[in-house]
Formats: C-alpha cells, structure tokens, sequence
C-alpha cells in the first residue's frame, strides 16, 4: 500500500497534499497495526475498575490512560490500537481473497469463453444486483459466526469486480501479439495468464484493490458494529462503537475514537486509489 | 423492442433462481433440517418420521424441486420464535421501513442530483470542491457514526430531536437524514461525472456555437444524455428500499424490516432471513428491470443491443 506499487511513470510529477497527507497517515496505521502488541500500552482486557469511564488527557483525564477508559476500566488507546490491527488484517485478507478469487474467474472466463463465461457473467450479474450486506447476513444466520468465516465472507465482496476486470483485458491481451506468440511457443494456459497477461493487467487490479478496500473496512465495522462480525473478547473498530454506543451520553470518547481511525483511514484509502486511478487508469470507474 | 423486453425477463428471472437456489444451498450445507428443528437429542424414529413428513428423505434434486414450488407458491415457513408466518412477520415491518427510506430517497434526489449538475456546470469552483468534499464524506463516513454523531449533538447535547425509537415524526428526523446524506454524496459525484461527460461532448459544442441559449443547451442536450448512467444509481437506490436501513434502524431501534432482519440472524431464525432474502432480491430485481426499461425509453440505441 506504499509507495512501492506506483510505477516508474506515475512520478513524472510531486502527488498533491492531500494525498501525501493520505500516504502520512495510511503509513502510520500499517505501522500501528504491525506492532500493535509493543505500542499498546496495556492489555485489552486489563481491568482497572479504580478508573473506570476516565475521560481523555485535556478533557480531565491523565497521562496514563491517553483516550480514556471505558466501563470496565479498560484503556480505551490499548484497544484501539488493538482494533486497528483486527480490522486491518481482516480487510486485507478480505482483499487479497477477492481479488484472487476475481482474477481467476475473470481468466476462466476469457481462456475457455462458451458457457464458462456465461456462467461467470452470471455470477458477476447476481452478486452485483444484491446488496451484499444482506446476502452475508444471510450466510451468518445459517452457518453462525466464527473469525474464519467471517474472513472468507468478507473475501467475496468485491471479487466480482476484479472478474470482470481481468476478463476483459484478458480478452483483450489475448488478441495481442504476445500472447499469441508465448502461446505459439507452447506455453501452457497457466504460464500465459500467470507469467504473461497478469503483469501486463497487475496495475488496474491493484487500483481495483484499493478503490474495495475501504469498502471492506466498513462492511466490516458494519457488521461488527451490529454485534454479528468480530466477537468479543476480540475487538475491532466497529466493535468498539458498538460497544461504545452505550456510553454514549456519559463517555463519547469511546466511541468517537474507533469513529476517527475509521473515517479517516477510508477517506485516506479511497483519495490514494482515486488518484491511483486517475494515474493509471483513467479508463477505469 | 418485444425481444429487448423479452431477453430482460429472462434475465430477471434468472436472478431470482439464483437467489432461490443460494438459499437452498446454503440452507442445506448449514446441517440437516431436521436435527436443527427438532434438536440433535431427539429419538431417531421421531427424526426419520420428520423427514418422511417434509420430504427430506427424498434425493437432493427433488428436494430442489420441491423446494422451489413451495416458493413459487408463496410458502416461506414460519418463524421458529413465535410460530407464525414469516412472511406475515415481514410484510408487518415494512411501513415502518419505507416511512424511513421513502423521505430519505426524496432527500437524496433532491440534494444529490441538483448538487451534481451544479458542480459539473461550475466546474473548479468553490461549489465544486464543496459539493465533491461533501460527496466523499458521504462514502467513508459509515452510516453509524454518522447517525451517533447526529445523537451526540442533537439528541444528547442539545436535546431537541429524541434519540431512537418510534414515536412521532420527530424521531423521524435523525434517522432520515443520515441515510439521505450519505445517498446524497454518491448520487452527487454521479451525476456529476455523468454531466461532465456529456458536457465534453462534440453536440454540445455544436448547440453552443449555433447560438443556442446555455440555459436550453443544458436542459435540452445535457441533461437528458446525462439522465442514462445516474439512472442505474437511482435504479440501485429504489431497490434497497427495503433492506437498505439495516444499520440506521439498529442505530435508532426502528421497528422495521431491517431490525428484524438483525434480531433473525442473531437468533437464526432461518425462515424470517430467507424471506427476507427473497424480498430484497424480488425489489432488486425489478428495480433493475425497470432501470432496462428507462434505458430503452431514454436511449433508442440500447433496445436492440446487449
């Protein structure tokens, strides 16, 4: 997610403010969420019922616990930074399950075309014509809740639209003459999709990566928040404003906490990929 | 224009088998019927009796078939929590929910399209950067904290609207607005990115350069060619209608269709969750069916292609 994926062409000029500023703090969040465990300055489920509800430093709080407690007395900044990680693994686990699984379906569709594609564009109509909310809600009222469930529903949000993506410039690159010419050669379809087209196509799958990630994020503090995504006594940021909703009229902090880091690190995401893609791939909505 | 209409039902149709069969998937692979509606300790004959009854101890494509007349006829099961039809649960949650979501799309058409076309037609402008500023807070801001900032500030700290619950327009209020604002900010950038589009266009220079009026040269030229992609977005909005207020309603415990859906899963009440799952596909889709439909009428071109 840092600079790495950008291309040599994409630096002809400086990035605008807003999204270095983006960059800034997507960084941070990436290093808070790597090492949670050494910043976090006490455990999650510490108690401290002597400091219970304690308010943040400035708003008549203290120095030991920055961003306050909640009812428990548990240090609100402690399962923040806790929760920071959670989300992140799982959006990004969501992501790459996404957009491998997009990806392969979108080949499928391009090499064998015939009734595999029509299938595949089945699939791609069925899943964008359902509010996906309600279709995992579905899934969980069926199967119940565990953490690598929830992942793997996660990771179908979105795949259909790295499928269509990687269909139609497989497609396209098919009709290109290096393709052809591997293929000429006697490369098996593996090698060609994989050592071949997915270079050629890997820039607007990422800025398709990125423009769903941010979407993962708040399907899944949607549904954590709804008390039906991460279970407690883990936490994730949707958790903590569920939780956090019913204090909310004696301790806001521990819900405007989560609410910040999420909204932020959306809107950081989202202005990256919209700049990503005006970069790359203009062509791209 | 009859095979346009033709190919479009098909289609349709397609997606509601889908949606029939996903629930029948799943269904069947989240364990056997009849060891969750009787309990696991129940006597075997009692077990094999039950299946007999509901057709369980046939083959798996029979029980598909089967499982698809019943709901071609309209039977959804009850619900394992008070015995009754869930279809009747459902259909009694649904005022509720369209008392919610009907205003909030009137909010977000008429904030969200005008604002769009403002924006395109003033383009760098302080009303441009306004109106995209507010479009992409309408996206990442997730419709909970929204809705318990709007608490925070009007129901705790200054106390003028209540906070939840149903009586009264007055505890309308809150709820409508953050689901209108954040519809607002998506149907704004579209239709924006819809008028810039067509602004940009050789027609439109061309009306400009014979002398028509800008103001005509927008209502007449613009804003009709604009019409086509932001319909498919205000297609989407019409179908969530329904379901589209899972989260705000939880938020603000409104006893609609999106609360029961919740209080469902969380008690696996499976017959409440696929009927649900049926309506929401049934409005989707027609929804969608009626976006085609405003296609062909709007652009004489699309009747005959795809």
């Amino acid at each position: 997610m840092s600079g790495t994926v950008l291309p040599a062409r994409a630096g002809r000029s400086a990035p605008p403010a807003l999204v270095i500023a983006a960059l800034v703090w997507i960084t941070m969040i990436l290093l808070i969420a790597v090492f949670a465990d050494q910043l976090r300055p006490f455990g999650i489920t510490a108690l401290d019922l002597k400091a219970r509800l304690l308010p943040p430093l400035g708003f008549g709080g203290t120095a030991q616990h920055l961003l306050g407690t909640d009812e428990l007395g548990r240090d609100v900044l402690s399962r923040l930074i806790v929760s920071i990680r959670i989300s992140l693994v799982i959006a990004f686990g969501a992501t790459a399950i996404a957009a491998v699984l997009g990806t392969t379906l979108g080949f499928l569709a391009a090499h064998f075309r015939g009734w595999v594609e029509q299938v595949v564009l089945m699939l791609i109509d069925f899943q964008a014509s359902m509010p996906f909310l309600i279709l995992a809600l579905a899934v969980l009222a069926f199967f119940g809740n565990s953490l690598p469930l929830f992942v793997t529903l996660m990771g179908l949000y979105g795949w259909e639209r790295h499928a269509r993506i990687a269909r139609g410039l497989a497609i396209a690159a098919n009709a290109q003459g290096y393709a052809a010419a591997i293929r000429q050669l006697g490369a098996r379809p593996s090698r060609i999709y994989l050592r071949h087209v997915l270079p050629n196509i890997a820039a607007t799958l990422i800025v398709a990566a990125t423009l769903s990630f941010p979407e993962v994020v708040l399907l899944e503090s949607g549904l954590s928040f709804l008390g039906l995504g991460v279970q407690p006594p883990m936490t994730s940021l949707g958790n903590m404003v569920g939780y956090g909703r019913e204090y909310l009229t004696r301790a806001p902090w521990i819900l405007l906490a989560p609410s910040a880091v999420i909204v932020l690190t959306t809107l950081c995401v989202s202005l990256l990929g919209d700049w990503l893609r005006d970069r790359l791939d203009p062509t791209l909505s | 224009m009859l095979r346009f209409l033709a190919l479009r039902l098909v289609r349709a149709a397609l997606t509601i088998a889908l949606v029939v069969t996903f629930a029948f998937v799943v269904l069947r692979l989240s364990g056997d019927p009849a060891v969750i509606i009787m309990s696991p300790e129940a006597p075997a004959e009692a077990i094999a009796a039950f299946r007999k009854a509901w057709g369980l101890d046939q083959p798996i494509w029979i029980q598909y078939i089967n499982y698809f007349g019943a709901i071609l006829h309209g039977e959804l099961g009850q619900s394992m929590r008070d015995g009754r039809p869930a279809i009747a649960l459902v259909l009694e949650r649904i005022p509720a929910t369209l008392a919610l979501t009907l205003p909030a799309f009137a909010l977000k058409l008429c904030l969200g399209i005008p604002a769009g076309i403002q924006a395109a037609l003033h383009r760098n402008s302080l009303t441009d950067r306004l109106v995209m500023a507010g479009a992409v807070a309408g996206f990442t801001v997730p419709s909970f904290v929204l809705g318990l900032l709007l608490v925070l500030l009007f129901a705790v700290t200054l106390g003028w609207l209540p906070s939840g619950g149903q009586d009264g327009w007055r505890s309308g209020i809150l709820p409508v607005i953050t689901l209108g604002l954040g519809g607002a900010g998506i149907l704004a950038r579209f239709t924006r990115s819809a008028m810039l589009e067509v602004l940009g266009q050789h027609y439109i220079r061309t009306a400009s350069a014979k002398g028509v009026p800008w103001r005509a040269v927008v209502r007449n030229h613009a804003l009709p060619n604009a019409a086509i992609p932001t319909v498919t977005v205000i297609g989407f909005m019409v179908g969530s209608l329904i379901a589209g207020a899972v989260v705000v309603e939880s938020v603000f415990s409104w006893p609609g269709v999106g609360r029961l859906l919740i209080v469902a899963v969380a008690n696996r009440d499976l017959a409440v969750v696929q009927c649900i799952l049926l309506m929401v596909a049934g409005t989707m889709v027609t929804a969608n069916f009626a976006v085609d439909l405003l296609y062909g009428l709007l652009d004489p071109r699309l009747r005959g292609a795809r």
